[in-house]
């Protein structure tokens, strides 16, 4: 009797144990995992050049970009911009043989996906065409003109022509991936007179959006910077907003970062600069509200002013939240005994020609070829 | 045939001593602890050298009598169904017939073969919420009994306080961690049955076996010789936790050598049916010896250890619960190459020794000492990563809200990707999956790019302990009516916490900066050194490896040394208790690396400054203290103490009235003590003891199976601490928030009656649990920022305990007097969170003489409450970017949300059946039988805010939500000879 019972529980909880771990042990895999193959890349066929692509766009509105003779409208390019170093953001330039396109992808650390060099292909149907940065041209003081044209998302909200696209499934059904390769290597721009005019796009300037080496820049002397007296305030408001332009304002790094921003507002060099839009300068000055913008003091991009070969003006625009935004420019850059080559991406804003790095190595002596000392 | 001859032996023994002597016995009655009621028909064994010589049963009134024996010791086991079996050693001299007086014996709790685990931890690393709840054992009265186990699966904690409250004393040693003061029931979770024995007081009761504080006490005796001798097995399935437990045990039992051993194990493994990706792979082992060496001198040394891996839970917003479907989703874990992985597991392995020695002079007389040593680690892993995307699915800028919002003051007005964001989350189908789950193959794929250096990959958090116990204590009767105990307890901690690499996750090393830091000092390189000490010889960051520590390093060492002293003297029907502790604790934080932030003064006591711009990394504190991530920080150092005395009354008609008081004074924990214990030596300003003053009233009644216990108490909880860490909008940075100064009072009654019914068997039990805990004063605050130390507020919070409300026209309007104020209508309470302050249950059970039983119950819990966010409760959340505080913004930022009531069902049954010496049985418990998936049983708001599209005021983050498994079983078999 003793081990007949023995024997029936025994079965039973042998039983039980049995089912539990057959039902249990699919779901939960707590084991070593298996290694992860490397991702599949694409092969597409494109059936638009960037510059055909550039032709969708009419001048003041974001369309939807439609499909073309019934097929999705692809385009195929290269990856030239990289925000490794932070001063991308949240922006992928590709490139192929008629031009640069700016994709705007809502998303940080887009290098980590998508390499320099590697080929891109973007299903733009379902997407948006825009641009961003134009400004009508003032006739009378020879200012403003075109901006970028872009790829994004629609903005419903109609403050931008287009807006990022950001949804993963959004960048994953949009973006593919093709195969790595080396990174690009940039054509070299001597001649200045290739550069951008305020009118062109990629349709009529390959250097557009495209990713270049630009020789023998000198400095101007001139920066362009705009700040807030409190950014969670509505920044269009003319007495929130501060300009520096046409000096520069003891502002001699790439660009701001908070500290560096705290430290330069305290050194007093803006306290005369006057607070709102350029024709709008009744809200006392810097030093009247400076306890304020201490508070509020937040990392600021700065356009640097330079010069191609002594004539085509070219604003180095570096963000604030770049790696390298607060290395002091060398004095002999400063003081125009030295020019510079950079090589980033020729940008269009308000007609004028904004260039961006990717890297600080990507600016280099004219004279010596070698980088700037990190100061 | 061998017992025939040991009884054959036996006998003759007795028929020796029969020649001998005939006048020593022994008798006593056997009742309940719960009301001294009689247990009539108990089974009363007695047993001398190991062998048993007599057995009788307890007559109506619970009394047996063994006589005509010789003198010597004996030792008497007492069993009856329903009763925890009692085990006394009683000595009979001079031919005197020994007068015990009671036996008393504990009910067993009726589904009693649940662990510890069966409150399913959270991943809380990050939020700050605290969920530990306190756990009620010794079932030895009807409210004990199911507040214990039966509110556990929604979280209730005991008087609404927290679980560092209640003392859990292990062998004679208070376990309470040394760092956050919970009770550490993970290190022998699966041991129940070494653990089984345990002595428990409520409230502000007296305990005899060590110092208690106002959240009652548990004695769980740990040695070989308190474990049920014989061998048992079981094997538990549940759908709720693990899907199967397998459990051994053995006892020998007190043998005649004197020596008595004691082997459990278990192992818990599985998933469960309710919360994806939930695992577990937990082993538990127990041996233990003890040696009684003679009457008055015994030893016992034990081990035990649960290592093993767990894979956590992580709560979200109801947003994506919704978009789920499901209000169990747990966005911890996700695919790899088709096998599902959780990020956050819990991986242990902390042994623990004892060694106890126990001193028996006489009968009135003993003490007992033991040195316990708790050690290993204890790992939590986590995803970490540098300069990429967040890789959890959760993310708020994954779901539908990130890209519209019906209120268009919230700016968020993008439909069409609000859309595509929620039919990415909508559609269960495979292609989506690496949406709403964590997507481990593209992070693999983004390191396998990164040419060796991993973007993201597996920390393991470590919190790893040695701590070194020496207590002793002794109890004296000298009288009948007098009982002196006391103690001396000694604790040393050191506690490493630190990080390392579980994994690179497909890339070859990660680099041992701070990523935080590089967004602020990009350019500076020393500052953004996690290990500064480390750049400045080998001129670059340390690449770490597998199995590397990283990001920080510290030891958190806490002293403790306390004496305590209690006793009870009984004249007529009144009974007196007092009890008193005097204690010294100290702790301070010792920086094992030199974080470049924190860099303080180098070995000559020098300050460091940036090779580049010049500028001085070394910096000061308010004070003008230097502030350092290495080395020793200042030392705490608090004087405790405690009082409590008590009076019981025994009334006539079974009734008896008790009332305590108590205050209490003691030291904050080391993980409330420091701004930033992570990254600096810093100490929380104003740091003091907590002081608590309690009373509370029971009266009790106990007749037969007629049971009631009603209790009131009232107690006040003063000068507490938080701190947490999280990033501020309003300063686009990591913060730390110091809150100081904060009261709350817990007052209330709880209430259990057993009343049976006329059917033998059938009885009905009720419970209720009500209370009010509430906050009770304005708390002081300082923020500092987590790069920089920088003091960005300093103020208090003004919303803490309660939320103005301001009278509303019929259209939802404010009104306003005549002079343009607002009308104040009054103040409206916030709460102490996640317990129900009201917790209720009826159940029917019945039991029958052939060992079966069922039970009905149906429970019923309201006034739950968020766990709140300072933050929220301060004038510049609240006034938000136009500084001006407005009735609306007031309560739409400071209100604390009450959770929706509950209703849920609960059955068991069970059956035992006893075959000769064996014993086979089963128990089935169905809970939550009416399905009720929307049961909150715990929840903690974000730090986070949102900028109105006006620019005048704040949106909050919504809040995230634990929730209650829907029906589930738990089924246990058993056998044991």
């Amino acid at each position: 009797m003793k081990t007949k019972i023995f024997a029936i529980a025994l079965a039973i909880l042998a039983s039980v144990s049995c089912t539990s771990l057959i039902e249990e042990f699919q779901p939960v895999f707590t084991g070593r995992y298996p290694d992860v193959p490397e991702e599949d890349y694409y092969e597409l066929t494109p059936t638009h050049t960037i510059a055909q692509l550039a032709q969708m766009y009419s001048l003041g509105k974001g369309s939807l970009i439609p499909t073309v003779k019934g097929r999705d409208v692809i385009i195929a390019g290269r990856v030239s911009s990289s925000d490794k170093e932070g001063n991308a953001y949240k922006s992928l330039y590709i490139e192929d043989n008629t031009g640069g396109m700016e994709i705007k992808i809502g998303k940080t650390a887009l290098y980590n996906s998508y390499r320099p060099g590697q080929l891109l292909y973007v299903r733009c149907t379902g997407l948006y065409i825009g641009m961003y940065g134009y400004k009508e041209r003032n006739t009378q003081y020879n200012k403003y003109g075109n901006g970028m044209i872009q790829v994004g998302a629609e903005d419903p909200s109609g403050t931008y022509e287009t807006s990022y696209i950001e949804e993963t499934r959004l960048i994953d059904e949009h973006i593919f991936k093709g195969a790595p390769a080396a990174p690009l290597v940039p054509e070299v721009v001597t001649d200045h007179n290739k550069l951008p005019d305020w009118n062109d796009t990629q349709i009529t300037n390959k250097y557009v959006g495209k990713y270049v080496t630009l020789k023998n820049l000198t400095y101007d002397n001139e920066i362009f910077a705009l700040f807030y007296r409190d950014p969670n305030k509505n920044t269009k408001e003319s007495s929130n907003r501060i300009f520096l332009s046409e000096d520069t304002f003891g502002i001699t790094s790439w660009a701001l970062s908070e500290n560096k921003f705290k430290s330069v507002l305290d050194s007093g060099q803006w306290d005369d600069v006057k607070v709102g839009n350029g024709n709008d300068l009744n809200y006392g000055t810097v030093a009247d509200h400076k306890e304020e913008i201490r508070k509020n003091a937040t990392a600021i991009s700065v356009s640097q002013y330079f010069k191609m070969n002594g004539s085509k003006p070219v604003l180095i625009r570096t963000s604030g939240f770049s790696k390298f935004g607060d290395y002091e420019i060398p004095e002999d850059i400063l003081n125009g005994s030295r020019s510079i080559d950079v090589t980033g991406i020729v940008t269009l804003y308000q007609g004028s020609v904004q260039f961006v790095i990717n890297s600080y190595d990507d600016i280099r002596y004219s004279d010596t070829g070698k980088t700037l000392p990190r100061q | 045939m061998k017992k025939l001859l040991t009884i054959a032996a036996a006998l003759l023994v007795c028929g020796a001593a029969l020649a001998q002597s005939l006048t020593g016995g022994i008798k006593a009655s056997v009742v309940n602890r719960a009301g001294r009621a009689p247990i009539p028909g108990a089974k009363v064994e007695l047993f001398q050298a190991g062998e048993s010589i007599a057995t009788a049963n307890a007559d109506s009134k619970g009394a047996f009598l063994f006589d005509r024996l010789s003198d010597g010791n004996y030792n008497i086991r007492v069993s009856a169904p329903g009763f925890i079996e009692a085990q006394i050693n009683v000595t009979v001299e001079k031919g005197m017939t020994r007068d015990l007086i009671f036996v008393t014996m504990t009910q067993s709790a009726q589904v009693s073969d649940v662990d510890e685990s069966a409150i399913v931890e959270f991943d809380l690393d990050d939020s700050g919420y605290s969920d530990a709840p306190t756990l009620l054992f010794g079932a030895n009265d009807v409210y004990s009994n199911v507040a214990g186990y039966g509110f556990s699966a929604i979280r209730f904690k005991n008087r609404g306080y927290n679980s560092e409250s209640q003392d859990v004393y292990l062998a004679g040693v208070r376990m309470n961690d040394a760092i956050t003061g919970y009770s550490p029931y993970s290190l022998w979770s699966g041991l129940n049955e070494a653990t089984r024995s345990k002595e428990s007081v409520n409230g502000l009761d007296l305990a005899e076996f060590g110092h208690a504080g106002y959240n009652g006490a548990t004695y769980i005796n740990g040695t070989p010789n308190a474990v049920r001798p014989g061998m048992r097995f079981s094997v538990l399935s549940n759908s709720a936790m693990y899907r199967l437990r397998l459990m051994a045990n053995y006892a020998s039992g007190q043998m005649d050598n004197g020596w008595s051993y004691a082997v459990n194990a278990s192992a818990r493994l599985g998933g469960n049916d309710w919360v994806d990706g939930v695992f577990y792979r937990n082993f538990a082992i127990y041996a233990g010896a003890e040696k009684k060496i003679d009457y008055a001198n015994s030893f016992a040394i034990f081990a035990l250890v649960t290592p093993g891996e767990r894979g956590a839970q992580n709560a979200s917003t109801q947003e994506v619960y919704d978009l789920m479907n499901d209000n169990l989703y747990n966005s911890n874990w996700g695919y790899q190459n088709g096998k599902v992985r959780n990020s956050r597991v819990r991986k242990t392995f902390e042994p623990v020794v004892a060694f106890k020695y126990d001193f028996k002079p006489s009968d009135s007389f003993k003490t007992s000492t033991t040195l316990l040593w708790r050690t290993g680690f204890n790992g939590y892993t986590a995803l970490d990563w540098y300069d990429a995307p967040d890789p959890r699915p959760d993310y708020y800028r994954n779901l539908p809200s990130y890209y519209f919002m019906e209120d268009s003051d919230y700016n968020r007005t993008n439909f069409e990707k609000a859309a595509i964001a929620t039919e990415t989350w909508n559609y269960r189908i495979k292609e989506y999956a690496n949406y709403q789950h964590i997507n481990w193959d593209r992070l693999y794929n983004v390191n396998y790019a990164s040419g060796g250096r991993s973007k993201y990959a597996l920390e393991e958090r470590h919190v790893d302990q040695n701590d070194i116990n020496l207590a002793t204590s002794f109890r004296w009767n000298p009288f009948n009516v007098l009982k002196i105990n006391g103690g001396a307890d000694l604790k040393f901690n050191r506690t490493e916490n630190y990080k390392k690499i579980n994994d690179l996750l497909g890339g070859e090393y990660y680099v041992n900066i701070d990523s935080f830091a590089e967004r602020d000092y990009a350019i500076n390189e020393y500052k953004v050194q996690n290990d500064l000490d480390y750049f400045l010889e080998n001129g670059t960051a340390e690449k770490v490896v597998k199995g590397g520590k990283y990001g920080y390093d510290y030891l958190a060492q806490v002293r403790k040394a306390r004496v305590w002293l209690n006793g009870s003297l009984e004249v007529g029907k009144f009974t007196g208790t007092v009890s008193a502790s005097l204690g010294r604790e100290s702790f301070w934080r010792e920086g094992l690396v030199r974080k470049g932030l924190f860099c303080g003064l180098d070995e000559n006591g020098d300050e460091y400054f940036d090779p580049v711009s010049g500028e001085k990394l070394t910096s000061y504190d308010r004070n003008g203290d230097v502030i350092s991530s290495k080395g020793k920080s200042k030392v705490s150092r608090f004087t405790t103490y405690s009082l409590k005395a008590g009076v019981q009354q025994i009334l006539g008609n079974n009734q008896r009235v008790v009332l305590n008081v108590g205050y209490f004074n003691d030291a904050p924990t080391f993980n409330q003590s420091f701004i930033s214990a992570r990254t600096r030596n810093s100490l929380v300003e104003g740091l003091t003891t907590i002081k608590t003053a309690s009373a509370d009233l029971t009266w009790q009644y106990s007749k037969g199976d007629l049971n009631a216990r009603v209790t009131g108490f009232w107690t006040k909880i003063m000068d507490q601490t938080d701190v947490m860490s999280f990033y501020d909008d309003s300063q686009s940075s990591f913060t730390n928030f110091a809150m100081t100064g904060i009261d709350q009072r817990h007052a209330g009654i709880e209430a259990g009656v057993k009343l049976p019914l006329p059917i033998p068997g059938l009885s009905v039990s009720g419970v209720l649990s009500w209370g009010e805990y509430i906050y009770t004063s304005t708390p002081h605050m300082v923020q500092t920022m987590d790069n920089s130390a920088e003091i960005l507020r300093d103020e208090d919070v003004p919303y803490w305990k309660s939320n103005p409300v301001y009278r509303k026209a019929a259209d939802g309007t404010f009104e306003q007097d005549l002079e343009g104020n607002y009308v104040l209508e009054g103040e409206r309470k916030h709460y102490v969170p996640s317990s129900p302050q009201l917790a209720t249950q009826i159940s029917l059970n019945y039991r029958t003489d052939s060992y079966w039983f069922f039970e009905l119950n149906g429970q019923y819990f309201a006034h739950s409450y968020i766990d709140m966010n300072p933050l929220y409760r301060t004038d510049f959340a609240v006034g938000g970017i136009d500084e001006k505080i407005t009735p609306e913004e007031i309560e739409y930022m400071t209100a604390q949300e009450e959770f929706a009531p509950s209703f849920l069902m609960n059955f068991s049954v069970g059956k035992s059946w006893y075959v000769g010496n064996y014993n086979v049985g089963f128990s089935l418990e169905v809970k939550n039988l009416l399905n009720n998936t929307s049961v909150k049983t715990g929840g903690y708001e974000q730090t986070r805010l949102i900028k109105s599209a006006n620019k005048d005021r704040y949106y909050r983050f919504d809040p995230k939500y634990y929730y209650m498994c829907g029906a589930n079983y738990m089924l246990n078999l058993y056998f044991r000879f």
